[in-house]
C-alpha cells in the first residue's frame, strides 16, 4: 500500500473519494430505480398471467429448456476438451502441430458462429448424393457440432494463455527433476495453467449458452423458436419474453455457481499469487524479497 | 572412485551470436564443495545450467562419472544431478510434501507412501517437518527454499547445483537456507554452489572459481584465495567486495 506522504493534500484527496464514492452511489441507486420502475410497469401493465403460466406454454418452453440444456452440457464438455488439445498443439514443440492447432483457431474465431452452423447444418449434408446422407436430423447433430468447433477455438486460445502464464521457472523445475517433458506438463504447468484459465473458460461457456439462441435459425426448437411461436401467435411478445429471460439465467447463473466452484477448488493458499509473482521473476535480477515472512 | 565426479571439459556456450561460456574447464571430485563466483554476467549461472543441460552447450563436454551428460539420456542424466533455482520454482498447487513427494513417485515409480514417507524424513532434515501440509503460498522464501533443497534431495542425486539461492531472500532469512547447504556439506554431498555470499563462500567452500566475461580467470584453495588471490583479477574481485 502506498501511502499518502503529502500530508496536507491528504485531507482535500479524502473528501474527493468520498465526493466521488457519494455520486456513484446516487447514480448507481438512480440506475436501479429506472431500471426497477420500468420493470414493475412492464410486469403489471403488459404481461398476461394467464397465458405466463397456462399449461400449454409452460409445457413447450420446458421442452426448449430441456433440449438447450442437452446442447449445452454435451457442446461445453466437447469444446472444452478440443479446447485443451488446442492449447497444447498451440505450445507444441512440433512446428506442424502448432501450425494446424493456429489455423483452426484463427478460421473458428474469425468466421462468425451463424456461417459455420450454416456450413454444417446446409452444406454438409449436401456433400453425400441425395437421400444418401445418414443423419434424418441433422438440426441437432449439425447445433453441437457448430457449438463444439466454435467455441474449443476459444477455450484452446484460454488455455494457451494460461500455459503461457505459467513461470518458465515451473517447467525446469519439473524437468530438472528428470520429469520428461510431457510428465511435467502433466504434473506441473497444466494444472497450474488450468486455474489461470479457468475464468476465461467459464466466460466462454457462458457464452456458449447464449449462442444456442442462434439454433432458431438451423430450425433447432430451442428456446427462441418457441418464443417466436407463441409471440406471432398470441401477438403478445412480453408474456413470453418473461419466459426466455428465466431460463436463460437459469442456465447461466449454475453455470457460473459451477466455474465458481472449481476456482474454489483450485485456490492452493492464500498468498499463492504472490508467490507466482516473485517465481515469474525467472532469473530474478531484482528479487527483492517482497515475500512475506 | 577415480578421476572426478563432475568435469566440464573446455564447455563453449553461446545464446545466438553472443558466446557467454569459453572453453571452460572445472572438474569437482566426490564429496568436494566447489563455489562458483565472480561479477553478474559471467556465466555462473549459465555454467550450471549446462550441466544439466537446462541448457545446451556449443562445445567441449561435460561429463558425470566419466559418462559424457551430452550423450545420456537427459531425464536420467538430470535424477543424477540436484538443481535448486534462485526463485525456488516450487509447484505452487502441491503441498510442502507433495513437492518433494511428486518426482520420486512419477519418475522413479516409487510408491505413493514410499515417497512421502522418504519426502517427510527430509523435510525434518530441512526443519520443516511442521510445514509438510502448507502451500508453498503460506510459507517464507526462506522455507520454500529450503522445500527445494529437500525436492532436489529426494531423487537422492550424485552432485547437488546451487544457483544462488539465496539471491531472493530478505536478508533475515539467508541464515536458515545457509545452515541446511552447511548441513549437507558436512554430510559429504558433492556440491557447486553460484553464489554472491562471500562469507558463506569462505565458510562451506573446498575450492573457489572465480569466472569473468565467461571464462574461468582463478581457481584456488578457499583459504588461500581470500588470503592471498593469485591472479589480478582475482584481487580486483575481492577489493571491491570489502
Amino acid at each position: 500500500m502506498a501511502t499518502q506522504t503529502e500530508s496536507e493534500s491528504s485531507g482535500g484527496v479524502l473528501m474527493r473519494d468520498r465526493l466521488v464514492k457519494r455520486v456513484g452511489e446516487v447514480a448507481a441507486g438512480g440506475f436501479v430505480l429506472a431500471i426497477g420502475g420500468l420493470l414493475v410497469w412492464i410486469l403489471s401493465t403488459q404481461v398476461n398471467y394467464e397465458l405466463l403460466s397456462s399449461p400449454l406454454i409452460a409445457r413447450r418452453f420446458a421442452e426448449a429448456f430441456f433440449l438447450v440444456v442437452q446442447i449445452v452440457v454435451i457442446s461445453s464438455l466437447l469444446s472444452v476438451s478440443l479446447g485443451v488439445l488446442v492449447g497444447l498443439g498451440r505450445i507444441s514443440t512440433s512446428n506442424v502441430t502448432g501450425r494446424i492447432a493456429k489455423g483452426y483457431v484463427e478460421f473458428f474465431r474469425g468466421t462468425p458462429l451463424l456461417f459455420q452452423l450454416f456450413v454444417i447444418y446446409f452444406g454438409v449434408p449436401r456433400l453425400w448424393a441425395t437421400g444418401e446422407f445418414p443423419f434424418s436430423d441433422w438440426a441437432i447433430p449439425a447445433a453441437i457440432i457448430g457449438l463444439t468447433l466454435n467455441h474449443g477455438a476459444y477455450v484452446g486460445e484460454a488455455i494457451r494463455g494460461g500455459i503461457d502464464a505459467v513461470p518458465d521457472g515451473q517447467m525446469e523445475a519439473a524437468r530438472s527433476l528428470g520429469m520428461s517433458r510431457v510428465m511435467a506438463l502433466r504434473e506441473v504447468v497444466l494444472p497450474q495453467a488450468w486455474r489461470n484459465a479457468l475464468a476465461a473458460i467459464g466466460n466462454d461457456q457462458i457464452i456458449l449458452v447464449k449462442d444456442t439462441s442462434l439454433l432458431t435459425v438451423i430450425a433447432v426448437p430451442e428456446i427462441m423458436s418457441v418464443f417466436r411461436n407463441i409471440n406471432s401467435n398470441q401477438l403478445d411478445p412480453w408474456t413470453p419474453l418473461v419466459w426466455v429471460c428465466v431460463l436463460y439465467l437459469a442456465i447461466t447463473m449454475s453455470m457460473s455457481q459451477l466455474v465458481n466452484g472449481l476456482e474454489r477448488r483450485s485456490d492452493w493458499g492464500s498468498d499463492s499469487r504472490m508467490f507466482g509473482r516473485l517465481s515469474g521473476l525467472g532469473s530474478g535480477d531484482d528479487a527483492d524479497g517482497g515475500e512475506k515472512a | 572412485m577415480t578421476g572426478p565426479l563432475v568435469e566440464f571439459d573446455g564447455v563453449d556456450k553461446s545464446f545466438g551470436d553472443t558466446q557467454v561460456l569459453y572453453d571452460v574447464d572445472l572438474s569437482v571430485d566426490e564429496g568436494e564443495v566447489v563455489v562458483v563466483i565472480g561479477p553478474s554476467g559471467s556465466g555462473k549461472s549459465t555454467l550450471l545450467r549446462c550441466a544439466n543441460r537446462l541448457e545446451e552447450i556449443q562445445g567441449g563436454d561435460i561429463r558425470l562419472d566419466g559418462r559424457s551428460v551430452i550423450e545420456t539420456d537427459v531425464n536420467a542424466i538430470r535424477q543424477q544431478i540436484g538443481m535448486v533455482f534462485q526463485s525456488f520454482n516450487l509447484f505452487p498447487h502441491k503441498t510442502a510434501l507433495e513437492n518433494v513427494a511428486l518426482a520420486p513417485e512419477k519418475v522413479k515409480s516409487e510408491t505413493g507412501a514410499e515417497a512421502k514417507e522418504d519426502a517427510a524424513d527430509l523435510l525434518d532434515r530441512v526443519g520443516l517437518a511442521d510445514q509438510a501440509d502448507s502451500y508453498p503460498g503460506a510459507l517464507s522464501g526462506g522455507q520454500q527454499q529450503r522445500v527445494a533443497i529437500a525436492r532436489a534431495l529426494a531423487m537422492e542425486p550424485k552432485v547437488m547445483l546451487f544457483d544462488e539461492v539465496t539471491s531472493a531472500l530478505d536478508p533475515e532469512l539467508v541464515g536458515e537456507v545457509l545452515d541446511v547447504i552447511e548441513g549437507l556439506a558436512a554430510d559429504g554431498m558433492t556440491m557447486v554452489l553460484v553464489t554472491h555470499e562471500m562469507g558463506f563462500a569462505r565458510e562451506v567452500g573446498d575450492r573457489i572459481v572465480l569466472m569473468a566475461d565467461g571464462r574461468v580467470v582463478e581457481r584456488s584453495e578457499t583459504q588461500s584465495f581470500f588470503d592471498e588471490p593469485s591472479t589480478d583479477r582475482g584481487r580486483q574481485f575481492l577489493s571491491r567486495l570489502l
